[in-house]
């Protein structure tokens, strides 16, 4: 019975969300707002819940002797830190809580995401490798791709920008809409499947 | 026989950091694609409502700050007003930063040239929620002021007072505002992202479903030179520039080497089987 | 039953192209009645919806009487070969669905659909696992599906829900929170398979780093090219989706998988039929569906 309570609420809130695609009268619009609204809400729940899990994992770590206490102690440290900041001195320019984020959190997170510059060489390097007729043509278009998407493609010649545009627009376009079609495919019988019971991971287990 | 990853970051590092010191200056020539967006600003008219929603996070920043400011910037010269949002809980302190500093440099005034909202959870309910009605979505902006004590705001009710929305994204943010408010509300909608993002969104831009894409660091430059305010896009093809080719060598000298390995291997064998 | 009898089957397909007759003559015709309830623009989506609908759910009854046949697949082929790496190396395996959705995308749901068949695996071999999520809901149906899977095969006890948990909503927090997960824990085996966005080459490469063997697959285009070129194997587009149906041979996933197929051979079929049209002359197709 527990588990046939969200399986009917998931079957009748999946029918609604797609017949108020097509119904345009004044209640259906309302209750599509209200659900709107209930989204937003219902995230904000499980994002406290996640915080709670995140802070009791953390303390988890303290507790237990190792060298994940000190970096644990700085997680839950830079928490308190931003909610005290933001709760007692606001979020507006010039307050300490931009001041934080602009001066810490961009920063790091910046450098996190600047290792993908050296790990596209490294997998450019180890991954582009001329061993059959096919990857001749990736290797190719892979270096016509590279230095035609900056002004160096334009110094050695007109032809290799007007190249890479046609490999964008032609071929790799040509390829990217049947992946689309097939995936777009997947989530519909996947989304029809969860409507009409059949698809129950989201409840986890079996 | 494989480089050692280090030599490979290394090098990396001096390609991007030595153009830096020392500039290159690399002409840069303007695209289609960035043509298209520019054309379209071009036709705001002054007093246009012009939605910019910055989708993404502070990892992106190098890359989405440039186009970011190169578009505001645009839309200030054309004298729209702009609305100002996040969808990500860290683009809302970027975006607010961006808008305030344009703004401060154009001479517009807060509340009536330009408002920033701040950010709403659940994109999907949010973009949906504004096709309605966007104070009920944002009913104070980011420093809390009333909706109906902002002067930009009053008129402004949803998608059908807004001439275009501009979705500064790092991320599948404007998959969502092609699927909600494009496909539902017939909303134009332009993407700004990063250059890993453009070949996902050119279908969307060939079936009309999506007015224009400004893609990454060669975006932003071609856009700095349209509305002739070079800045951090030019500074930074440079360094793009050689990196690129600084990676399209190492994937040269990779299939020397194991081209010259595999033939070595051969002789080798073809000496054993001879023998 | 729909398909035994010819007759039968012919006065159905009559029906259908009638509807969608009418479909079409409300679509274009501007009715003012029907325009105040519904709306006639879409009429091609609401098509298309049934279509789909219809397609999926009789191909499924279809699969519960006859077995359809999946071509192997060699990422899924290698899901055992790989815990027992990581069972050999005394080392744990780590399943990552991706920062790019939550549980309402349809993809996450895949993932967790092939976790379930990989938490039985893994308790079979006893081999921990680790799942760090972006998402507090989809970290707590992941904890379930993986204690489920080791009820399942009766090894309760090897479940350790310190392994599995939500870590942070943010991109590269989550990409620095696993990366050094990966590092710490060196797992032999990393499945990198849900929805993925610019901290999949971040995770992919580590996982090479800590020489893990690296089974993906996303939903994403752009990530695709990445996991392409960096993981051992790789499931593109819907094999994804056909994953949970190929490791478990569930009839309805199965025939849900069977269903996309033949989609797929109608969309083909009106994308020639439309192309060939146009060539002619005639845009009656690119009209309505546009």
């Amino acid at each position: 019975m527990l588990r046939k309570i969200p399986i009917a609420v998931c079957a009748v809130c999946g029918v609604f969300m797609a017949a108020q695609y097509f119904i345009i009268s004044g209640p259906v619009s309302d209750l599509y707002g209200a659900v709107l609204d209930w989204m937003q809400i219902i995230f904000v729940c499980a994002l406290l819940a996640g915080i709670l899990q995140v802070v009791m994992s953390q303390l988890k770590n303290i507790a237990r002797p190792g060298s994940g206490r000190v970096y644990s102690s700085i997680a839950l440290a830079g928490i308190a830190v931003m909610v005290v900041l933001g709760f007692g001195w606001g979020i507006s320019r010039g307050s300490p809580f931009l001041w934080m984020f602009d001066q810490v959190q961009a920063p790091m997170q910046t450098t996190v995401f600047s290792l993908l510059a050296f790990f596209v060489a490294s997998a450019a390097y180890r991954g582009f490798r001329a061993r059959h007729a096919e990857s001749v043509v990736l290797v190719l278009a892979a270096l016509i791709i590279l230095l035609g998407r900056v002004p160096l493609g334009e110094m050695i010649s007109p032809l290799v920008p007007q190249t890479v545009g046609w490999i964008l627009d032609v071929p790799a376009m040509a390829a990217k809409r049947a992946i689309l079609i097939g995936i777009g495919l997947g989530m519909t019988a996947t989304a029809i499947k969860v409507i009409a019971g059949m698809e129950r991971t989201y409840l986890g287990g079996r | 026989m494989n480089i050692d990853r280090r030599i490979i970051f290394v090098i990396v590092a001096l390609a991007v950091a030595i153009p830096l010191v020392v500039p290159l200056d690399l002409p840069v020539a303007v695209t289609d694609e960035t043509r298209a967006v520019y054309d379209r600003l071009e036709m705001l008219d002054s007093g246009s409502v012009v939605l910019v929603s910055f989708d993404h996070e502070a990892s992106s920043l190098p890359e989405v700050r440039p186009l970011a400011e190169a578009i505001v910037n645009h839309c200030f010269m054309r004298k729209a007003r702009v609305i100002g949002l996040a969808l990500f809980a860290e683009g809302t302190a970027v975006g607010y930063d961006i808008l305030n500093d344009i703004a401060a440099q154009q001479g517009k005034v807060y509340g009536h040239d330009y408002v920033y909202l701040g950010y709403r959870p659940q994109y999907t309910a949010a973009i949906l929620g504004m096709g309605e009605s966007i104070r009920e979505v944002f009913p104070t902006d980011y420093d809390e002021t009333p909706w109906e004590e902002i002067p930009l705001l009053q008129g402004v009710h949803n998608y059908d007072d807004i001439d275009l929305v501009i979705s500064v994204a790092d991320g599948s943010l404007p998959t969502y505002w092609v699927e909600y408010a494009q496909a539902r509300y017939g909303q134009e909608v332009i993407a700004v992202l990063t250059a890993v993002m453009v070949t996902a969104y050119t279908p969307y831009v060939d079936a009309g479903q999506i007015s224009g894409i400004l893609g990454g660091l060669k975006g932003a430059a071609e856009y700095e030179k349209l509305i002739d305010r070079p800045a951090a896009g030019k500074r930074g093809m440079d360094a793009q520039a050689l990196t690129h080719l600084a990676i399209a060598v190492m994937i040269v000298v990779g299939n020397v080497i194991a081209f010259g390995a595999r033939r070595k291997k051969k002789t080798a064998v073809a000496g054993e089987h001879a023998v | 039953m729909i398909f035994r009898r010819r007759y039968g089957c012919l006065r159905r397909q009559t029906g259908v192209v009638l509807f969608l007759s009418c479909l079409y003559a409300v679509s274009i015709s501007g009715d003012a009645q029907a325009a105040e309830w519904y709306a006639a623009q879409r009429t091609p989506e609401l098509v298309a919806v049934l279509l789909c609908t219809i397609i999926v759910l009789v191909s499924i009854i279809v699969a519960r009487r006859k077995r359809f046949y999946i071509r192997p697949l060699p990422g899924l082929q290698a899901i055992d070969d790989a815990l027992g790496r990581a069972t050999e190396m005394g080392s744990p395996v780590m399943y990552i669905s991706g920062w790019g959705g939550d549980l309402a995308r349809p993809t996450t749901m895949a993932s967790l659909a092939i976790l379930a068949h990989i938490a039985r695996r893994a308790a079979a071999f006893g081999t921990p696992i680790l799942f760090p999520s972006h998402d507090p809901v989809v970290a707590s149906a992941a904890q379930d599906t993986i204690q489920h899977g080791y009820a399942a095969v009766g090894r309760p006890g090897l479940f350790r829900s310190d392994d599995v948990g939500f870590v942070t909503q943010s991109q590269l927090g989550y990409a620095a929170a696993v990366d050094g997960i990966m590092t710490r824990r060196k797992p032999g085996a990393v499945f990198l398979l849900g929805s993925f966005e610019g901290e999949a080459l971040i995770l992919a490469e580590t996982a090479h780093n800590v020489g893990a063997v690296q089974i993906s697959g996303t939903d994403s285009t752009i990530q695709l090219s990445f996991f392409l070129v960096a993981c051992d194997y790789t499931l593109i587009g819907e094999e994804l989706f056909a994953a949970s149906g190929y490791l478990s041979g569930d009839p309805l996933i199965l025939g849900a998988v069977r269903g996309q197929d033949l989609l797929k051979i109608i969309i083909v079929i009106v994308l020639v039929i439309g192309l060939v049209l146009h060539l002619c002359g005639i845009s009656i197709i690119i009209e309505w569906l546009g």
